[in-house]
């Protein structure tokens, strides 16, 4: 699945992902928090927790304005929402190359989607980055 | 007496002399076995191996007899298929009673015994590969496999109950299997031969098999005796078992004429008081998550109705009440069926308690009461570490040796007691002794060298707070304070586990005369009272457990101790934290006239938090916390409040130390 | 008077651990025996109110043993010796008609607690 933080593109495995909604307009705050930690919302009464990708993979700019898109990554019994500016579309990709030599350790790889560069990520990274934003924060 | 009853050094030479004919002619044996391995053989090694292993466990040289178990258990393998017997295998069984030999000769110069662990290890993948099964862990075997299924009424022996009015009297019989007793499965299935000579066993529960293979719950056995004898010959009779008590005996209402053949089903129902299936509890828990959002999704209908126009509240309204009392129902059933015995986690405690006694060469008699209060069943869970935990402190720490209870002009026996009591909607566990008690003064000076406080911080200590201390993690892991202060190790683990489930601990000492160690736990773990206060845009719940009163005030009239707030607080005055810098969220703009600060005790000691609306008191279903939200310090959990607002629970003891 | 017993066990050091813890509780041993056969033949021999039997001997097991002992006298009260793991045996002995058993290494006041239940004294 393709979708973009402001005008970057990235990609996460569609096998990951549970669903995407819109994001709330209010949030509840997590108290002592990592900065990333947007907030956590009420899906359909479960409580999960959502971070700000932007600022999870360090990306420069303003934090991502709402009203966004929650993609809602799939963790086994429990759920991990990324806030992102929208959602481009699915496509295939066939070849992931090696990334950035800065780029955060969620980051998979760059691919190349016609002449667009995409970044992929990798979803336990991600959840693992998250868990150690809490831990040594 | 706890240990050997007999001076063992009185049986050493005798040990020494006899297990080395057992070796020498084990290792005869093995010689012989190159001559072909017959079965009367291979009997005649497994019966040395097994003395061999007899007397050592009488001697306590444990290490030994292990060895020479797993050699006869090797050998019990090869008796029944002698075929199995081969070159590799016989040199094995001549270095086991080489190894052997040598425990016997480091045993009488009084020397430690040689380490045989690889050679129980390759005794036992030896013997596992002859039998083609996994080998074994090298410690303690595994329980019995439960079966998953309920297990079926006992069968009656013949299968036919013939009811007619010549039948002999009917007795109901309730029976109890000491826990601490040896094989308590054998002890069972003795009670239940020496019954059947008195007559006919029927309604045995749990079934002969479950019996035999030790699965007796509590210990307790109940069954149906159809005999001509009178009830007293049956006490007479029961009173010749050793640890097994006649706990009740009565007669049976004859049942009223048999039914006709086919109805034979009905009239059983007739008879159990309950029928019970197994339930995985992790279903169980699936159970509870779905009853408890049901409980929230009402709550949310509630309050969109409450926005519906004039005309249509009062049908909507009845139909959400009712459906709140299906689901409130639904939620109580499910929190019901969760409930479980302490006695899950007690049952093992005499033996433990044995154990441990003997190993440290102490004396205890342990008297465990109330054991058959419910709890939710993942708070039972929970607690079984502490509270043996609490055991182990309470004999390894607290009970003292005899010569030294002599001296001290107590009873040489040590006595623990466990008893369990419910109050109100808590369950307290008090795990008591009468050993030395807590060195209290040792205590301070121990935190103090330790860098824990300083000696101004730990001489404001009130007396309940100085015992607390034990529970302090840097103390608590340091060894050589167990021994000074007759307390220690693992304290902090104890405390944070019966915090977890939303419990408190209280320690009582009396200098010489034992410690008590108080444990109240909620009886289940998913409702909970909370009150909700407003910091900012936020909303948080404080347990009201924990929550000691409510002061209004405005923030300038407060005191200054060392230019920090503080509050006064009837005799005392309370350090002030604002809720907000303490969650690292906004506040909202200050009353000038008065702001809500909500006295709480945490593991500081009591202190006021400054917080900025007070919202009202809500019961609610607490969630747990998921990963990451679980890193968070200072949370206990998460519950939805019914306009759909996720909100945190806070975790008080630990909010402001966190 | 005191209540006579026979001990039965192959190994000296056993039977005298077991002897001692008799002696100990106020009874007499008035034989000892180190195999199935000699056991019963002691038995009928010296008629004792209680044996003690061990499970596991050479030329006649305990469970043999205890079998003959009642056929000599279906009043006989055996208790059985048994190590830990041999649970299976110590069935087939009650079975067999032992009154009881007691749990080695053996506990002077186990064994004296169960000894006296069988007779009928606590």
């Amino acid at each position: 699945m393709l979708f973009r933080l402001e005008k970057d593109r990235y990609a996460l495995p569609l096998s990951a992902i549970r669903e995407v909604i819109v994001a709330p307009d209010t949030w509840t705050r997590v108290p002592r928090a990592p900065r990333a930690v947007r907030g956590v919302i009420n899906l359909r009464g479960r409580v999960v927790p959502v971070v700000d990708l932007r600022e999870l993979l360090d990306v420069p700019g303003a934090p991502t304005s709402t009203p966004g898109r929650v993609v809602l990554l799939d963790r086994g019994r429990r759920e991990l929402g990324l806030l992102i500016s929208d959602v481009d579309g699915i496509e295939s990709i066939e070849k992931v190359g090696p990334p950035a030599p800065k780029a955060s350790l969620a980051v998979k790889g760059l691919a190349r989607l016609g002449a667009l560069p995409v970044t992929v990520l990798d979803p336990d990274a991600l959840d693992a980055t998250v868990a150690r934003a809490f831990t040594t924060k | 007496m706890a240990g050997a009853s007999w001076d063992t050094s009185r049986y050493l030479s005798l040990f020494a002399g006899e297990a080395s004919e057992h070796l020498e002619a084990l290792g005869k044996d093995v010689v012989r076995l190159e001559q072909g391995a017959t079965v009367a053989l291979v009997d005649s090694m497994f019966r040395h191996a097994h003395s061999v292993k007899g007397m050592a466990s009488s001697m306590a040289f444990e290490a030994t007899a292990k060895l020479a178990h797993r050699l006869e258990d090797l050998l019990d393998t090869l008796r029944a298929d002698v075929a199995k017997v081969n070159q590799a295998v016989a040199d094995v069984i001549l270095q086991t009673v080489d190894a052997l030999s040598a425990h016997v000769k480091a045993a009488t110069q009084s020397q430690p015994l040689p380490d045989s662990t690889a050679l129980v290890v390759r005794l036992s993948e030896l013997n596992a590969g002859l039998k083609g099964v996994p080998p074994p862990p090298v410690s303690a075997p595994p329980p019995p496999p439960v079966p998953e299924a309920a297990a079926p009424p006992a069968a009656s022996p013949s299968g036919v109950v013939a009811v007619d009015a010549a039948a002999p009297p009917r007795f109901a019989l309730k029976l109890k299997i000491n826990p601490a007793s040896n094989q308590p499965g054998v002890r069972g299935f003795l009670a239940y031969k020496r019954l059947t000579t008195l007559g006919n066993v029927f309604e045995l529960k749990p079934p002969l098999d479950d019996i035999k293979a030790g699965r007796v719950p509590q210990g307790a056995v109940t069954l149906e005796l159809e005999t001509d004898q009178s009830e007293e010959s049956i006490t007479r009779t029961m009173r010749t078992v050793a640890d097994v008590e006649l706990e009740s005996i009565g007669l049976v209402q004859r049942a009223p004429p048999p039914p006709p053949p086919g109805a034979e089903a009905d009239r059983v129902v007739g008879q159990e008081p309950a029928r019970t299936i197994r339930v995985r509890t992790e279903l169980m828990d699936q159970f509870l998550d779905h009853a408890g959002e049901l409980l929230l999704a009402t709550a949310r209908v509630r309050q969109i109705a409450r926005g519906m126009p004039e005309a249509l509240r009062p049908p909507l309204d009845e139909s959400v009440d009712r459906l709140h009392l299906l689901v409130k129902g639904l939620h109580d059933k499910v929190m019901q069926a969760r409930m479980t015995p302490l006695a899950l986690i007690t049952d093992r405690l005499p033996r433990a308690a044995r154990d441990i006694a003997r190993r440290r060469s102490r004396d205890v008699e342990l008297v465990i009461t109330g054991e058959d209060i419910e709890l939710d069943r993942a708070i039972v869970d929970e607690l079984a570490d502490p509270v043996l935990h609490l055991l182990r402190n309470a004999i390894d720490h607290g009970v003292e040796p005899a010569e030294v209870r002599k001296a001290a002009g107590k009873p040489p026996k040590g006595k623990v007691a466990l008893s369990v009591t419910r109050q109100r909607d808590r369950v307290v566990l008090e795990l008591s002794d009468d050993g030395r008690g807590i060195d209290v003064e040792r205590l301070k000076v121990l935190v103090v060298e330790r860098g824990l406080m300083t000696p101004e911080q730990v001489r404001g200590l009130s007396e309940r707070e100085t015992l607390m201390l034990v529970c302090l993690p840097g103390l608590s892991t340091a060894t050589d304070v167990t021994d000074i202060s007759g307390r220690g190790v693992g304290m902090d683990a104890v405390k944070r586990v019966v915090e977890a489930v939303g419990g408190s601990l209280e320690i009582e000492t009396r200098a010489g005369r034992g410690t008590t160690f108080r444990l109240a736990v909620p009886l289940t773990v998913a409702m909970v009272n909370l009150l909700l206060v407003g910091v900012g845009d936020e909303v948080y719940g404080l347990p009201i457990g924990k929550v000691s009163g409510v002061v209004e005030t405005a923030r300038g009239r407060l005191a200054l101790s060392q230019s920090a707030p503080v509050l006064q607080w009837g005799q005392s005055v309370l350090p002030v934290h604002e809720l907000s810098s303490l969650l690292e969220v906004p506040a909202g703009p200050a009353s000038a006239v008065a702001s809500p600060f909500v006295v709480v005790d945490s593991d500081e000691g009591r202190v006021a938090l400054a917080v900025d609306r007070l919202l009202g008191q809500e019961e609610v279903v607490l969630k747990a916390l998921a990963r990451p939200l679980d890193l968070v310090p200072g949370l206990a959990g998460v519950t939805i409040l019914g306009n759909g607002r996720p909100v945190f629970i806070l975790d008080v003891a630990r909010l402001v130390t966190a | 008077m005191a209540k006579k017993v026979l001990v039965v066990d192959d190994s000296v050091f056993m039977r005298d651990i077991i002897k001692d813890i008799f002696a100990a509780g106020g009874f007499t041993v008035i034989g000892e025996a180190g195999n199935g056969v000699e056991a019963v033949e002691k038995f009928k021999e010296l008629k004792p109110d209680l044996v003690t039997m061990d499970l596991v001997m050479p030329y006649r097991n305990g469970i043999d043993a205890t079998r003959e002992i009642l056929r000599t006298d279906n009043k006989a009260l055996v208790v059985m010796c048994s190590a830990l793991g041999q649970e299976t045996m110590v069935m087939e002995a009650i079975e067999a008609g032992a009154v009881d058993f007691i749990v080695k290494p053996p506990r002077a006041e186990d064994v004296l607690a169960v000894v006296k239940k069988v007779l009928g004294e606590a």
